[in-house]
């Protein structure tokens, strides 16, 4: 390990896209998708960090998991975005202020 | 993960499964196995931990490091007083009780996973199952309130599971494997460059510090709270979140040894968010308009005050907030399953429209007070001697400007509950308080328990002190 590895700066790239997406846009479907950039940069540093250690079995078992995770969360997320949708009749989140004080 | 628990983890699994079948004809089979399950856990808990030769024995024979046991027994004491009073609180047809009582169960289920998780992944897997049943648990009245505080929950607590990813891959790089022990050992040997560990380590508490509410991370907590339907709340402020986040707290506290100074800028990050979070909690609370809204800032500032212990990490801080954990179960649970009585009863949980509750709803009243009390530390209900603890710890360990300040906020908290007590409770009786009738004996059931629980937890301190003293003597080794 020399060489700093290439995937990291994806990572790091990733991660400030994703972000960068949930911060610039509106729609809560584009920041849903943001957030999935974010964690796609998040696995991928996993399986870069496997390999760098030499237990790249071990990471990508890890790996899998947390796609089924993924997939789980993402269709809780999409369920409250139709149900927002059909109770609220929007999808911008500046027009989710009915809580505060 | 430890294999002594396990059967509490696979139980209510089971009985989730089993709900929506079962129940399929008769609805009200739904209520009666998810109780049951709850509070067959519950008693044979309280023969594992109460029978005479433990309590004799000092707690030495407790299985594991017995702060799982601890918490196990707290997430089945919240789980079944929230089961029970929503069994009684849900009107027929809405909502759909299969889909609420099992969710429930796999909340259960999923935050004693979390308790007896031995290493960072299978944490992470248990807290994102709890995360993902606790979404759909506050939309459960399909209000648009809900969905908004659901939403809310969803995108500021998400990212913290991205970092906490992160924080995995760059301890599993560093350390080759992700058990408890492993960080530990690596904490408590002197090898010199910690520096990475210490960064993958900060990028997880960050993850813990936005999914436990803390300040300046805690502007969802208010909303899923005040949002949430109303039994799903007690259920979110009284457990969830804080088996999600403030458990990891404590337990990455121990585990990298913060008071044996190898991780001081950590520790010092740690103390100042949770007194900060016990500053902005206390002074939102104070112009708060809401019952439940109140509640809600009222509980971002005692997780300040575990944070805060937490971040110390000496014994004696340790214990504090491993208690104070404890009580915050117990009096905020009674805190919102009242104000859902409130709700049921008077309609509204508006500070304004309410006033002199106590001549219409006496028990759900003096309950609250007993609450109130022990929140703002009040001797001898068993708040005072979590936060007696804290302190001590504090001045103990040299901090005096953070142990006079958090004796501030304590009196801080007490001048709000005091501005609330006589706005809901005590005063002239409103329209609302007039229109208003207590509510039927099971409802109020769990409230009169809890409020018990406070009180004799205060009362026999000695023998909890015991006990604690076991938990923190066995995590910090």
């Amino acid at each position: 390990m020399n060489s700093f590895p290439m995937e990291w700066y994806f990572t790091a790239l990733m991660m400030f896209v994703g972000f960068y997406c949930m911060l610039a846009s509106r729609s809560i479907v584009r920041q849903l998708i943001g957030l999935e950039i974010v964690s796609k940069g998040a696995m991928l540093a996993l399986l870069s960090a496997g390999a760098l250690a030499n237990n790249l079995v071990f990471a990508q078992a890890l790996v899998l998991t947390l796609i089924v995770i993924e997939v789980v969360v993402v269709a809780a997320g999409l369920a409250l975005l139709v149900k927002n949708f059909r109770v609220n009749g929007t999808s911008d989140i500046w027009k989710l202020d009915s809580l505060k004080g | 993960m430890d294999k002594g628990l396990l059967a509490y983890l696979l139980i209510p699994l089971l009985s989730a499964v089993l709900i929506p079948f079962a129940a399929r004809a008769r609805r009200r089979l739904a209520d009666v196995i998810a109780n049951v399950t709850l509070l067959a856990g519950l008693a044979n808990l309280a023969w594992l931990v109460l029978r005479p030769s433990m309590i004799s024995g000092g707690f030495a024979d407790i299985p594991g490091d017995g702060l799982t046991l601890l918490l196990v027994g707290a997430v089945y004491l919240v789980g079944f007083c929230v089961t029970f009073f929503s069994a009684w609180f849900m009107e027929d047809g809405t909502p759909n009780r299969q889909a609420y009582y099992s969710l429930i169960l796999v909340s259960v289920a999923a935050m004693t996973g979390v308790v007896s998780a031995t290493d960072f992944f299978t944490l992470y897997v248990f807290i994102e199952v709890l995360a993902v049943t606790s979404f759909a648990l506050i939309t459960t009245d399909d209000s648009g309130r809900g969905v908004e505080g659901a939403l809310k929950y969803f995108f500021l607590t998400f990212p913290a599971s991205a970092l906490i990813i992160l924080g995995i891959s760059i301890l599993m790089l560093t350390l080759g494997s992700l058990s408890f022990d492993n960080l530990r050992i690596f904490m408590a040997s002197g090898v010199p460059s910690s520096g990475p560990v210490t960064f993958g380590a900060a990028l997880m508490l960050l993850g813990f510090l936005i999914k436990s509410g803390v300040a300046p991370f805690h502007t969802w907590t208010p909303d899923a709270y005040q949002g949430a339907y109303a039994p799903v709340s007690a259920h979110l402020a009284g457990i969830v979140t804080k088996i999600s986040g403030v458990y990891a707290l404590i337990r990455m506290a121990a585990l990298l040894h913060f008071f044996d100074g190898r991780a001081l800028a950590l520790s010092d990050l740690l103390m100042f968010l949770g007194m900060l979070s016990i500053a902005v909690g206390a002074v939102a609370a104070l112009r708060q308009k809401d019952f439940k809204r109140m509640l809600a800032f009222s509980s971002v500032s005692q997780v300040g005050y575990i944070v805060l212990a937490a971040g110390l990490g000496t014994p004696l801080a340790i214990m504090g907030a491993i208690f104070h954990l404890f009580n915050h179960a117990t009096f905020k649970t009674v805190l919102f399953l009242n104000s859902a009585s409130l709700e049921k009863s008077a309609g509204t949980t508006d500070m304004e429209k309410l006033g002199g509750m106590e001549h219409a709803m006496p028990w759900t009243s003096w309950t609250s007070v007993v609450a109130l009390l022990s929140t703002a530390g009040v001797p001898p209900l068993s708040g005072f001697w979590s936060k007696l603890l804290i302190i001590l710890a504090l001045w103990q360990a040299g901090l005096k400007t953070y142990a006079v300040l958090a004796l501030l906020f304590s009196i801080v908290t007490l001048a709000y509950f005091m501005v609330m007590q006589r706005k809901v409770f005590f005063g002239k009786k409103s329209r609302a308080a007039e229109a208003s009738a207590e509510v039927s004996a099971p409802l109020l059931a769990p409230a009169v328990l809890m409020s018990a629980l406070i009180v004799a937890l205060g009362l026999l301190f000695p023998y909890f002190y015991t006990y604690v003293r076991m938990v923190a003597e066995r995590i910090l080794i």
